[in-house]
């Protein structure tokens, strides 16, 4: 009894084994890829295409991306975009969902409700009245215009997992420093937020990795090279005629590197939130 | 000056939440009702005049056969990626529960597609599986699988199946990871408890662990079709709908109406119908899910 289970238990762990080791090899492949061919030599990417390792090692194609490219400008600009889409969310969400927490706890399903139906409005639909109402304001090929409407998506999304966070706050910490005589904002500033702060800062990586990642909105308003974000670039470089792909994998790993490192630091974080947040 | 105060307190209380109702009044609903208005004209992108044509629009969309047929498209390929990434992202978020060592790291590793920019999914699987110079096409032949190169993003036989792989390859992880945080919040003394009544894996499986997660999966079913239903970047960029509109779905035949044929209000008009669907399919999973919870534990 007690060995034919040790033998079962045996098996099923050197099947999860094997197959959780086909799946890690698949799920890393690409990114491991990018990295090897940017730094392999044209001739060898040619030549012989299945070897995994470069025999020599060259930094080239990183050369040819930012001193021809000028890729360095349109990281900058995504870096831009990105990050004043996350303060901005991240203050209009933070506020929104401690208010509909603490102050108006009814509403709190039909908040819900308006997230999801929110969250359906497909991108494409929203990108018509953008391109129209971005050309009325004058704001085409400006970030300030990609700005507004990346908030769109981040500023629901945002208030969903921090109401899981601001959730967790004891009210009695509160209670007792109105009793000293704060005000709501003072509560907020002082109190809640230091409490937060972890699950703010989870919330505002993944809000920055989200708008570093856009394509669609910045595709249809951005027209100019030099105010193009990384992703609509990267496509215009595609359709060029002489499409070199070890310039293009070198380019690719300076965009992908930072969002792969933000996201192993926070992805407990938010899928607990987005658990916690959803329904209850 | 009692109630000057109750006025005060009410007012710094809605001033909370104001800016988020602005940002939902002003950039979610109020371009959709705008964008409702031009399904009805004949908006384009560059005249800037138009007129109220009523329904022409929707006829037009609805017949046409492209658009019927990208539909399709879009079902087939919101279905089985949906299928796809829940069987691969459920099987492995087990598989890391059954596991003891290792655990953190096959988690980090297994993350790592759901970081990547859309962009670079495209780029990265254009070069990996590239007809002339890709790693696994030449590795397939050279291990006598295909005779010759096989072409991965233009044969109509392999087109679909790559974009499934490459969106189920992309959207696993996520599941895997809400559906481990989702294991954790099971008690373990349920489970010790079936144990010694005797209940074989596949019982503790079914009475236990399913109730527990089917609300939390159940919701990220809903939102996770929406997002494939939606998605425009990835076709776009791997396959523009090609070839000979193989891969066209609503989102890219949308983009085609509205940016290609400069028909801003034909565009609204497919739109509007992608919503309606949306909202639709939506209402009858909500209704599962909600009869769901009340069954469910809690």
């Amino acid at each position: 009894m007690n060995k034919s289970k040790l033998n079962r238990s045996l098996l099923t762990d050197s099947i999860s084994y094997l197959y959780l080791t086909i799946l890690a090899v698949i799920a890393a492949f690409p990114l491991l890829w990018i990295i090897l061919s940017a730094v392999k030599e044209k001739g060898e990417m040619i030549t012989n295409p299945t070897a995994l390792f470069p025999k020599k090692l060259t930094l080239d194609n990183f050369r040819v991306v930012i001193e021809q490219l000028h890729f360095g400008s349109n990281m900058l600009n995504s870096v831009i975009v990105a990050g004043c889409t996350t303060i901005v969310s991240v203050i209009i969400a933070a506020l929104g969902a401690y208010g509909v927490v603490r102050f108006f706890p009814r509403f709190g399903k039909v908040m819900t409700r308006v997230l999801i139906t929110t969250y359906m409005f497909p991108p494409i639909l929203l990108a018509v009245p953008y391109s129209i109402l971005v050309g009325k304001a004058g704001l085409v090929n400006s970030r300030i215009g990609l700005v507004i409407t990346y908030l769109s998506f981040s500023v629901p999304y945002a208030i969903w997992l921090l109401v899981g966070f601001f959730k967790t706050v004891p009210l009695e910490m509160e209670e007792a420093a109105y009793v000293d005589g704060a005000n709501r904002l003072q509560v907020f500033i002082q109190i809640v937020m230091p409490i937060v702060t972890p699950g703010v800062i989870a919330v505002a990586i993944y809000t920055f990795i989200n708008a570093w990642n856009e394509f669609l909105y910045s595709l249809i308003l951005i027209n100019s090279s030099n105010k193009m974000t990384v992703g609509v670039i990267l496509k215009s470089l595609e359709g060029q005629e002489v499409m070199d792909w070890g310039v293009m994998m070198a380019a690719s790993a300076m965009v992908v590197i930072p969002s792969v490192i933000f996201f192993m630091l926070i992805q407990k974080k938010i899928a607990g939130g987005l658990a916690a947040g959803s329904i209850k | 000056m009692n109630k000057h105060k109750k006025l005060l307190s009410k007012i710094t209380a809605f001033s909370f939440v104001l800016p988020a109702i602005l940002v939902v009044g002003l950039l979610l609903l109020y371009p959709v009702a705008s964008s409702i208005f031009y399904s009805f004209t004949s908006k384009n992108l560059i005249k800037t005049t138009y007129k109220f044509v009523g329904l022409k629009n929707y006829i037009k969309v609805l017949s046409d056969s492209t658009f019927i047929s990208s539909f399709r498209t879009s079902l087939k390929w919101t279905i089985f990626s949906l299928i796809g990434q829940v069987v691969v992202g459920f099987t492995a978020a087990l598989a890391l529960e059954h596991i003891r060592r290792g655990k953190g790291f096959y988690r980090t590793i297994l993350i790592i597609p759901w970081a990547f920019p859309s962009i670079v999914i495209a780029m990265s699987w254009k070069w990996i599986l590239n007809g002339v110079y890709g790693f696994v096409p030449i590795a397939l032949v050279k291990l006598g699988i295909f005779s010759e190169i096989p072409q991965f993003f233009t044969t109509k036989e392999f087109v679909f199946a790559t974009l499934l792989f490459i969106n189920i390859w992309f959207g696993a992880p996520l599941i895997m990871v809400n559906v481990l945080s989702a294991l954790q919040t099971i008690p373990k003394d349920q489970y010790e408890a079936a144990r010694i009544d005797g209940a074989t894996s596949l019982q503790q499986f079914r009475y236990i662990t399913l109730p527990h997660i089917s609300v939390v999966v159940g919701l990220l079913v809903v939102l996770r079709t929406i997002w494939v239903f939606n998605n425009f970047d990835l076709i776009y960029l791997i396959t523009g709908g090609g070839p000979a509109n193989l891969t066209q779905t609503v989102p890219i035949y949308a983009y085609n109406v509205g940016w290609g044929q400069k028909q801003l209000g034909v565009a609204s008009a497919v739109t509007v119908l992608l919503l309606v669907f949306l909202l639709v399919i939506c209402a009858i999973y909500f209704r599962i899910l909600n009869k769901l919870e009340k069954e469910g534990p809690q």
